[in-house]
C-alpha cells in the first residue's frame, strides 16, 4: 500500500501520431520517501525515463508533471506542481513550480506523476482522468494564448477539466517557453519549448479518485497552525505588496541589476515601485488555491485591463532594460504571457542585445536601453520567431551570443544558459555561489543565499565560508520545500524549518522520518540533479559566472565598489563541492550515486 | 618636509548620488588608539557612552564604513575594551606607557601587510565624519608619507593618514627614544591639510563645516558638552511591508544611532528588519553610528524571493 498522501504510481503516457496509451510506473515506497515528490521525483524519474544525451525537443525526451503528498491537503500553499524536463535553454534538468487547481486534479486523476513522451502529429490536447489518456486534435488552438486555450478548453471540453497550456511561443519551440495554468507559470527553462514540441498545445485533468492522509485530524490541526502563522510578520511583505516590494529595498542596497547588468542602482525606480504603484494602481489582490497569503498583486493598466505583477518580470523587462515606464512594463509583462515566454529570459535575453546594438555588434538601431516601444517590438519578434532578430533572440542569450560572438558572450548574464534573475551577485556573494553551482542554470528559487546577504549575518561583498555555508543551507530548504510542496514564501514562518516539516510529512505520509532523514533527502535531491547534469555532460567549468560578473566591480550606492573576482568564485565554488560530498571537479561519489535508488 | 596644500586634490573623483561622497580609491586601514591616560577624563575614554554603545565603538565603526581595508583597536598591555563592532580587530601595544607614538608603531605594523595606506584617529572624536576621514585619505599620494590635517588651529597627528610601509620607522624612533609623533614628520615627507583645504571638498563642507570631525573631548564636561548635542539629520527610507501609508518617501530624522533612527520610525531591528546604510552593508546593529547627510534604509529581512 502506498504510503499516505501518495498514490505509489506515476503514468507515463505515450504519444503516437493520432493517439495516446498509458502504462503506470510503481513508485514505491523507498523512492517516494527519498525524493518526497515534486522536483526531487521529478528528477528521479529523469533519470529513469530521459534517454542520456536526448535532444530536450526531440519526441523521446519526457516531460513529467509531478504532484507530492501534501497536495489536495488542506495545509496552506500547498496546491502546487512541478513541471520537469531537460531544458532546451541549458540542455541540463530543469524544474519548474506553478499552482492552483492543476495540481490538485492531476493527482486526483490517481498519480503522483504523470510523465508524456513522444510526439502528435497535428496541435492537440491531451486528457486525462481515471479512464488514462486521451488524445484530441486541436489545430483550432493554434496561436492561442494559454490563458484562451485554458477557456477554449473548458467551453469544448466541460467545466470539470483543468488545463495547463502554452502560448504561440511554446508552438514555436522558443526556448524559454513556459507552461501555463490559471495565470501561473511554470516559467523557466523552457518547458512550453518541450510541450510544444510534442504538438501538444495543453494538458487536461480531470479528479477521478481520492487519497487518504495516514492522521486526518492531526494534518488538519497542523493545517490550521499554519494557516495562522501565515498571517504573521514573516509573510507580511508578500501579502501588502507583494515581490515588487524588492524592487525599491533593492535599489536601496545596490543589488537591482540594471541595464544588462551595468550597474546595480536605477535612478527611475521609484516609477516602477510596489509602494507607489500600490497607492496609484493596485486594484486587486489574489492567490493561489489552499493558499492563505495571497501575495498575488494586480494593478490597472493604463486604457483598461490589469496585470498581475512581480518583482521578477518588472526587474527584468524594466530596470534590465533600463524601462521605467510603469505602463511600458506593464505591457511587456502582459505580452510575455500572452506569447508564453518566461519574463526573466525574454528580458535578460533582450537586455544583452540592447547592449550588443550600443556595441555595434547587432545592427537593430532601434533596440534601445530605456525605449519601452522597442521592448515590445523585441518580444513580437521573439514570440513569432521572426527572421533576423527574432530568429536569434529566440534562443536564448548564450546561444545568440555564441552566434553574435566578439566577446558578447562575456556580458551575456546567464550561467549555464539560464538567463540571471534580479539578484546583483557582486554586491551578494552568497547569491553569486548559489547562482553559480545549480543545477537549474542562473536560478533564484532554487538557491534563496540572497537571504543570508540581505540578513546583516554575513559581509556580503567579500564571499568566503559563511557564504557557502548559506548557499548550501538555503539550497537544501529549497530541495525539500520544492518537493514536499510548500510554497516559498512560507518559509520564513518556520522557526526549526527540518523538524517541523518532517512533523507535517509524518501526519500526511505516516512515515516516521525525522528532522536529519529531511535533510538527508534535501542533499540527495540536490546531488540528484547534479548527477543528472553531469550525465548530460555538465562539468566544473559550468558552475561559474559571465566574465563580466568576475572582471567588472560594480559600484554602489555608498561610492564604494563591490567586485568579485574569478579566484575567489573559484574558492567558494571548491568549498561547496567540499561541503557537498563531491570531488574537486565537482562529481557525484560511487557511494553517493547508490543512495540515489536510480 | 612639509608642505602645506591649499587647494582641492588633483583628480577628477567620482562621487556617490546619495550622499556626494568622494570614491575611496585603493585600499585604506583604519587604526583607533584606544590606550591612553584619559588623565583629565578621571574615566578611560574608550568606555565613555555614547548614545548606547561607547565613544570606542562609535570611532571604530565610522572608521570601518569610511574605509575598504581591515579595522585594528589599538590597546594597551592589559586593557580591557568594550564591545567593538564586528570584524574589527584587537591588537595590544607591547609596552605600556609609551604614548601615542607606541599605538601609531603597532597600529601601522598590523595593517601593513594589506593595506598600502591607514588613518590613525584616537577614541576622543566623537563627531568624526568619514567624509573628513576619505578627504584626508585621497590626498595621500604614494609620494607623500604622511597627510597632517592643521584643523580649528591644531596639527591632528591623530586624524591623519600614514603610508603604511613607514611602520619600522617609526618603531626605529620609538625605540630611540622619540616618543612625540612630531619627531616622525621630520623623517617624513608630509602634506599639511588646512581648513581651507579640508573644507575645499564638497561633502567636508557640506557635513562638517566647523570641522568637528577633530573636535576632542578631555575632560568631563567636553564629554557632557558633546554627549548633549543633538543628534545629525539624516534621511531615513523604509521599504516594503515597513512602509505603510507613504512610509517609503525619504523622511528627515535626528538620530545618532541607526537604532535611534528605527525607533523614530517606529521600527525595531531585528529578526524580521534590517538596515543599510548609505546602500552599503546590511546590518541589524542598531549601535551603529550615524552622521550628517547619511541615508539609512529599513527594509524586511526575508527581502528577496
Ligand atoms: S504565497 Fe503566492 S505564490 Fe505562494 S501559494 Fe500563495 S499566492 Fe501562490
Amino acid at each position: 500500500m502506498a504510503p499516505g498522501g501518495f498514490f505509489g504510481q506515476a503514468l507515463v503516457v505515450d504519444v503516437h501520431a493520432g493517439h495516446a496509451t498509458g502504462s503506470r510506473l510503481t513508485l514505491d515506497d523507498q523512492v517516494l520517501r527519498a525524493y518526497l515528490g515534486g522536483v526531487g521525483l521529478g528528477t528521479w524519474l529523469m533519470h529513469r525515463l530521459a534517454p542520456p544525451g536526448v535532444d530536450p525537443l526531440a519526441p523521446q525526451a519526457p516531460l513529467a508533471f509531478v504532484y507530492s503528498s501534501l497536495v489536495g491537503t488542506p495545509l496552506t500553499t500547498s496546491a502546487k506542481f512541478a513541471v520537469v524536463a531537460k531544458s532546451p535553454l541549458t540542455g541540463l534538468l530543469t524544474d519548474a513550480l506553478a499552482s492552483s487547481q492543476f495540481a490538485i486534479s492531476g493527482k486526483l486523476t490517481g498519480h503522483d506523476a504523470i510523465v508524456i513522451r513522444g510526439r502528435a502529429d497535428e496541435l492537440s490536447v491531451l486528457l486525462i482522468d481515471g479512464d488514462g489518456p486521451r488524445l484530441e486534435p486541436a489545430p483550432d488552438f493554434a496561436g492561442l494564448s494559454a490563458a484562451d486555450a485554458e477557456t477554449k478548453a473548458k467551453e469544448r471540453f466541460g467545466r470539470g477539466w483543468r488545463t495547463a497550456a502554452i502560448g504561440p511561443a511554446g508552438e514555436r519551440g522558443v526556448r524559454y517557453a513556459t507552461i501555463s495554468h490559471d495565470g501561473r507559470h511554470a516559467g523557466r527553462g523552457g518547458l512550453g519549448a518541450v510541450l510544444g514540441a510534442k504538438n501538444i498545445k495543453a494538458v487536461l485533468v480531470k479528479a477521478a479518485t481520492k487519497v487518504g492522509v495516514a492522521d486526518q485530524a492531526g494534518v488538519l490541526a497542523a493545517a490550521k497552525d499554519l494557516r495562522g502563522r501565515s498571517f504573521g510578520p514573516a509573510t507580511a511583505k508578500y501579502r501588502e505588496l507583494g515581490t515588487l516590494a524588492n524592487l525599491l529595498a533593492f535599489n536601496a542596497v545596490s543589488t537591482l541589476p540594471t541595464r544588462n547588468f551595468t550597474a546595480a542602482t536605477f535612478a527611475e525606480a521609484p516609477r516602477l515601485a510596489a509602494e507607489e504603484l500600490h497607492e496609484l494602481r493596485g486594484v486587486a489582490r489574489n492567490s493561489c488555491a489552499s493558499c492563505s497569503i495571497g501575495c498575488e498583486h494586480i494593478y490597472a493598466r493604463k486604457g483598461g485591463g490589469s496585470q498581475r505583477m512581480e518583482y521578477e518580470n518588472v526587474f527584468a523587462l524594466g530596470p534590465l532594460c533600463g524601462v521605467s515606464d510603469p505602463d511600458d512594463v506593464f505591457a511587456a509583462s502582459a505580452r510575455c504571457d500572452e506569447l508564453g515566454i518566461d519574463t526573466i529570459s525574454a528580458g535578460g535575453t533582450i537586455a544583452w542585445a540592447m547592449e550588443c546594438v550600443e556595441r555595434g555588434l547587432i545592427e537593430e538601431p532601434w533596440l534601445r536601453f530605456g525605449d519601452g516601444a522597442a521592448l515590445l517590438r523585441a518580444l513580437d519578434a521573439i514570440g513569432s520567431r521572426a527572421a533576423g532578430l527574432g530568429e536569434l533572440l529566440a534562443e536564448g542569450s548564450r546561444r545568440a551570443a555564441e552566434r553574435v560572438g566578439h566577446g558578447s558572450l562575456d556580458f551575456a548574464a546567464q550561467v549555464k544558459g539560464l538567463e540571471m534573475p534580479g539578484y546583483e551577485p557582486r554586491s551578494l556573494q552568497s547569491m553569486a555561489l548559489g547562482l553559480a553551482v545549480n543545477a537549474r542554470g542562473a536560478d533564484h528559487n532554487r538557491s534563496g543565499a540572497y537571504e543570508a546577504d540581505l540578513s546583516g549575518d554575513v559581509d556580503r561583498f567579500h564571499g568566503g565560508a559563511a557564504h557557502v555555508a548559506a548557499a548550501v543551507q538555503t539550497e537544501d530548504k529549497a530541495a525539500v520545500m520544492d518537493s514536499m510542496i510548500l510554497c516559498k514564501f512560507l518559509r520564513g514562518v518556520f522557526d526549526d524549518p527540518f523538524t517541523e516539516w518532517a512533523r507535517l510529512l509524518a501526519l500526511v505520509t505516516g512515515w516516521d522520518l525525522d528532522a536529519d532523514e529531511l535533510r538527508t533527502a534535501a542533499r540527495r535531491i540536490v546531488r540528484a540533479k547534479r548527477a543528472f547534469n553531469l550525465r548530460e555532460g555538465a562539468t566544473a567549468a559550468d558552475d561559474t559566472l559571465p566574465v563580466r560578473m568576475l572582471e567588472t566591480p560594480i559600484e554602489l550606492g555608498s561610492g564604494r565598489t563591490a567586485a568579485l573576482t574569478a579566484d575567489r568564485l573559484r574558492s567558494m565554488v571548491a568549498s561547496y563541492y567540499e561541503a557537498r560530498g563531491l570531488d574537486q571537479d565537482g562529481r557525484v561519489s560511487a557511494t553517493d550515486l547508490a543512495d540515489l535508488f536510480l | 618636509m612639509l608642505s602645506t596644500l591649499l587647494s582641492p586634490v588633483r583628480g577628477a573623483e567620482g562621487r556617490c548620488r546619495c550622499t556626494g561622497y568622494p570614491r575611496v580609491v585603493g585600499k585604506a586601514a583604519g587604526v583607533v588608539l584606544a590606550g591612553g591616560r584619559s588623565t583629565r577624563m578621571g574615566t578611560a575614554k574608550s568606555e565613555l557612552e555614547w548614545h548606547g554603545s561607547t565613544l570606542l565603538y562609535r570611532a571604530a565603526a565610522v572608521m570601518a564604513r569610511s574605509v575598504d581595508g581591515p579595522v585594528v583597536v589599538v590597546a594597551a598591555p592589559g586593557q580591557e575594551l568594550p564591545e567593538l563592532p564586528a570584524g574589527v580587530e584587537v591588537v595590544e601595544d607591547p609596552v605600556d606607557g609609551l604614548g601615542p607614538m607606541q599605538g601609531l608603531a603597532a597600529g601601522l605594523a598590523a595593517v601593513a601587510d594589506r593595506a598600502d595606506v591607514a588613518f590613525v584617529c584616537s577614541t576622543d572624536l566623537p563627531f568624526l565624519h568619514p567624509a573628513y576621514v576619505r578627504r584626508v585619505l585621497r590626498a595621500l599620494t604614494d609620494d607623500i608619507d604622511v597627510v597632517l590635517p592643521v584643523a580649528r588651529g591644531f596639527r591632528q597627528p591623530l586624524a591623519a593618514a600614514y603610508q603604511t610601509r613607514i611602520a619600522g620607522l617609526v618603531a626605529k624612533l620609538l625605540a630611540e627614544g622619540n616618543q612625540r609623533p612630531g619627531m616622525i614628520f621630520k623623517h617624513c615627507d608630509v602634506t599639511q591639510l588646512d581648513d581651507a583645504a579640508l573644507l575645499a571638498d564638497a561633502a567636508v563642507a557640506k557635513y562638517d563645516p566647523e570641522l568637528d570631525s577633530v573636535l576632542n573631548v578631555n575632560t568631563p564636561e567636553d564629554y557632557r558638552a558633546a554627549r548633549d548635542r543633538e543628534p545629525p539629520e539624516v534621511v531615513v527610507e523604509r521599504f516594503g511591508a515597513l512602509a505603510k501609508g507613504g512610509g517609503h518617501r525619504p523622511k528627515v530624522v535626528r538620530a545618532a544611532t541607526i537604532g535611534q533612527a528605527a525607533e523614530v520610525v517606529g521600527l525595531t531591528l531585528d529578526r524580521h528588519v534590517v538596515a543599510a546604510l548609505n546602500g552599503d552593508q546590511v546590518t541589524k546593529d542598531g549601535r551603529l553610528p550615524l552622521v550628517a547627510g547619511d541615508a539609512v534604509a529599513f527594509l524586511s529581512a526575508d527581502a528577496g524571493g
